[in-house]
């Protein structure tokens, strides 16, 4: 179930409807969100809800289990039971082919003849992120930093709850379960931030609908594409995959809202970064810090002077975190790349003034490096292999005059700039000043209204969500 | 970490059943009213810009409010039914007119829809046989053109964002939940199209304006000269003012397309207006215009390679078996090509070939080819696929007059 579609919309006023007026207290409310939850989950495909299941289960026994435990090696053995359960769950429907092929790669450059065969699993939608989610539950046990929960039913309600389930924000046990223990209800408010929040996210992932096709148009050409194009196709790529991710999260965070649920902000104006170190503060955050809090930390952080090798272990397992290719370990990699080389240049005296420079001219350059460097990290992310990521790059670097779309490219270009543009500034817009919008309500119900129009009129036929499948 | 969805704390209270009811009271009236004005915005503007799905399938709703009128008809009724081929090529007021000569009086209708693949066809076809099984009457005769352009890949992805409009549009609920296949997904997508947006979709709202800001790029390397535009201009003007001289209350009438889907006959005109006819196609007819409109129909519709959608002969072969059950004959026909201008590849003949097959095993009935007729020349076109008014149609229909006489005497 898709939240732009009719689908959910209908689902989401039915279930309003028990949840505001008839299932009126805790209990019974944490129910009907694992009931809602499944529901919202099985209509893609209710094979894998016992998995979603187990996972809780799994971590809830074990979050006893390293409570109770008396010594820290025990602690330490069930944690890891946990970190292998969940990882192994992981690796089984999402890496394992990967793997595999890579072998019979391997082995078949080597010379030998190797005939593996894959399992062909179904990959279930939101693995990445219910198991990581799942993941911080018995860590943050493991570290003190919580209690393990008494309610069974409050784990899978936190961990099922259908706004985050599929596509993230990645929410710390910590943060959600006081709220499944109390369920709170929303001021009014709080129900129009959120539903500010939904027809923003609408607006976005109409927009990325649209952007999908000239990226599609670039990525996947089969002739020769002019250099125009294959910038506005990266571009485009670009608005898509912020559109659509940071569109669905709004979305999540706003329905969470009207529900009576806080949830973090997942993108704070990722493309306005002026460092490929304040990206990634910017850009899927719950990811981010989810891998600063228990990788990059666990690994050492900044201390013993294994900092790069650190950086890079978290990028590379991050990429790999998006999905089983090598074009997203290199789109990781880079990433760890150009963040080490951020690193290095900073502490060089030439470059020192440089890095906290505040003049206006020194941050546009700033912006514009670090933007271009996430262009060609996109390049790495949307090819549909590493041969042709090359072939695209170079493409962007060579001039070739040829349009396809002719004399439309430059419009169909300066229109993915713009979009891109008036994206962010709405998401700043929203950040910065969404309650003085909230205080006018005249203005507030008519935008709401445009804006629900506008998704109402505009519509792609590719609309599923890009992060479904991580 | 930062738990606020803003910079803006927003609060919770303390949940109680009576808060409960009061705030989600206010939740489903608010923002239900606003969505509920959107909605209202859309369909609105829709309407106004004749954007409804009356409006998209116009030709389609004249043809299905005709059907009580044909069905009513004390002739024999035949029906031509097939794409905007069917509805140049075929002029029914001229095979009435010369099946009256031979003392066989016979009611005929040009079904011909353009923009309708076989799929869409397949619906509309269910349709019309369900108000003649509905009246218990029988068609005479129905010839059903099998168009190849209509059915290749090429032509269904070019459909594909109308797909569930039309749906909506030409298809029962039953024949919804059919297409849907157990998508609970698509089958709510369904039916808010067909219940909350009057058949219109977004996609196909898109769909429409980006075709118009950006159309489709087509090499058009072609181009008439500025005279010869200037002249087909004053002559199609020229042509228009004839019309409206000759049949100044033709609104409503009896031969008229939203009956019949026929319009004039040439031994109603003038000989001066038949003179200005020749001389326009003349005019309009240029190697330029041809060599354009082929390369169109190549990038839409794939007329040189006919690499078949196997959905698209599936459903043509429905149409030929829905037909089977209201007509007396059922006649399938390929109309004439334009050979000067469609060169098909000898692999697409063997994919003609193939697809003539199946649907001949599949329907039990031969397909007539009538692709390569000898009185229809390439001069009788006005364009690469469509026969010309007078100059193609008449002659056209006069050959099916010939074919098919024996099967409409009593």
């Amino acid at each position: 179930m898709i939240f732009n579609t009719p689908l959910f919309f209908w689902f989401f006023c039915i279930f309003v409807l028990f949840y505001g007026f008839v299932f009126l207290k805790q209990t019974p409310r944490v129910y009907l969100i694992v009931v809602g939850s499944f529901i919202f989950y099985g209509a893609w495909n209710y094979s894998f809800i016992p998995l979603l299941v187990a996972s809780g289960l799994a971590d809830y026994f074990i979050a006893q289990a390293i409570y109770k435990a008396k010594t820290k090696q025990t602690k330490k053995r069930w944690v890891t039971l946990s970190i292998v359960f969940n990882l192994g769950l992981l690796g089984m429907f999402k890496y394992a082919d990967f793997v595999l092929l890579s072998v019979a790669d391997l082995l078949s450059t080597l010379g030998y003849q190797a005939n593996i065969s894959t399992l062909s699993w179904v990959l279930p939608v939101g693995i990445s992120f219910y198991t990581f989610q799942s993941l911080s539950y018995t860590i943050d046990v493991y570290r003190g930093d919580m209690k393990p929960r008494k309610g069974l039913v409050e784990l899978i309600a936190a961990l099922s709850f259908f706004p985050q389930l599929v596509a993230g924000p990645i929410l710390r046990a910590k943060h959600i379960l006081p709220q499944m223990h109390a369920i709170a209800l929303p001021t009014f408010s709080a129900v129009k931030h959120g539903f500010l929040l939904i027809t923003v996210g609408l607006i976005k992932k109409t927009g990325a609908d649209l952007l999908a096709i000239p990226a599609q148009a670039a990525f996947e050409a089969q002739g020769s594409v002019s250099t125009l194009e294959l910038w506005t196709g990266v571009l485009a790529f670009a608005g898509q995959i912020y559109g659509d991710f940071s569109g669905y999260t709004d979305m999540a965070i706003g329905i969470a809202l009207i529900l009576g649920f806080k949830i973090p902000l997942n993108f704070r104006v990722p493309y306005f970064a002026v460092s490929p170190v304040d990206f990634w503060r910017r850009w899927h955050i719950s990811l981010s810090t989810w891998l600063r809090d228990y990788l990059y930390i666990s690994l050492g952080g900044n201390r013993n002077n294994n900092r790069t090798r650190n950086v890079m272990i978290t990028m590379l397992l991050g990429g790999l975190w998006h999905g089983a290719a090598w074009t997203f370990v290199v789109w990781g990699a880079f990433h760890g790349i150009i963040i080490t080389a951020t690193h290095y240049f900073a502490k060089l005296p030439l470059f020192a003034g440089f890095a906290n420079n505040k003049n206006k001219w020194v941050l546009i350059f700033k912006w514009a490096l670090t933007f271009y460097l996430i262009l060609i990290g996109w390049v790495f992310f949307r090819a549909t292999d590493l041969a042709s990521a090359i072939d695209i790059i170079i493409g962007l670097h060579t001039v070739n005059a040829d349009a396809v779309q002719g004399a439309q490219a430059l419009t169909i270009f300066v229109i993915t700039v713009v979009w891109i543009f008036l994206t962010h500034v709405m998401d700043y817009g929203v950040i910065k000043g969404a309650d003085k919008l909230e205080n006018k309500p005249w203005l507030f119900w008519t935008l709401m209204i445009i804006g629900q129009a506008l998704c109402l009129f505009i519509g792609a036929p590719s609309s599923e969500f890009i992060y479904f499948q991580f | 970490m930062n738990l606020s969805t803003s910079n803006s704390e927003y609060a919770l209270e303390k949940l109680s059943p009576s808060g409960s009811c009061r705030l989600y009271g206010q939740v489903v009236l608010k923002l239900g009213l606003s969505m509920l004005t959107a909605l209202l915005i859309i369909f609105g503007y829709l309407t106004s810009i004749g954007a409804t799905g009356q409006g998209i399938l116009e030709r389609v709703t004249e043809a299905r409010q005709a059907l009580p009128q044909i069905i009513a008809d004390p002739n024999d009724v035949m029906m031509f039914y097939g794409s905007s081929m069917t509805r140049a090529g075929f002029s029914p007021r001229q095979f009435e007119a010369q099946l009256g000569k031979k003392g066989i009086n016979i009611s005929a209708f040009n079904y011909g829809f353009g923009g309708l693949n076989p799929f869409f066809q397949d619906l509309l076809s269910r349709r019309i046989v369900e108000e003649f099984k509905a009246s218990d009457r029988q068609l005479k005769l129905v010839v059903i053109e099998f168009n190849p352009f209509q059915a290749t890949q090429a032509r269904w992805n070019g459909a594909l964002p109308s797909v569930d409009s039309y749906l909506t549009l030409l298809a029962n609920n039953a024949e919804m939940h059919e297409f849907a296949e157990g998508d609970i997904e698509r089958l709510a997508r369904l039916y808010t199209i067909k219940y909350l947006r009057a058949g219109v979709s977004a996609e196909m709202i898109t769909s429409y304006f980006a075709y118009e800001m950006f159309p489709p790029a087509r090499p058009q390397g072609f181009a008439d000269s500025e005279e010869s535009i200037a002249e087909q201009r004053r002559l199609g003007q020229l042509l228009n003012q004839k019309f409206e001289e000759e049949y100044p209350n033709y609104v409503d009438a009896a031969w008229s397309y939203e009956w019949k889907g026929g319009g004039t006959i040439p031994s109603e005109r003038t000989p001066e207006t038949l003179a200005l006819f020749e001389e326009y196609y003349d005019a309009s007819f240029t190697d330029a215009r041809m060599k354009n409109d082929r390369l169109g129909r190549i990038n839409s519709a794939d007329i040189e390679e006919l690499r078949f959608e196997p959905l698209m002969l599936e459903h043509f072969i429905n149409i030929v078996n829905n037909f089977k059950a209201v007509s007396e004959h059922v006649k399938v026909v390929m109309l004439p090509k334009n050979s000067k201008w469609i060169k098909t590849t000898p692999e697409a003949e063997k994919r003609l070939a193939q697809a003539v097959s199946l649907i001949q095993s599949k329907t039990g009935i031969n397909i007539d080819d009538h692709q390569d007729l000898q009185i229809i020349t390439p001069e009788m076109f006005r364009d690469t696929t469509h026969l010309a008014r007078y100059r193609g149609d008449v002659p056209y229909t006069h050959y099916l007059v010939e074919q098919y006489t024996n099967y409409l005497r009593k």
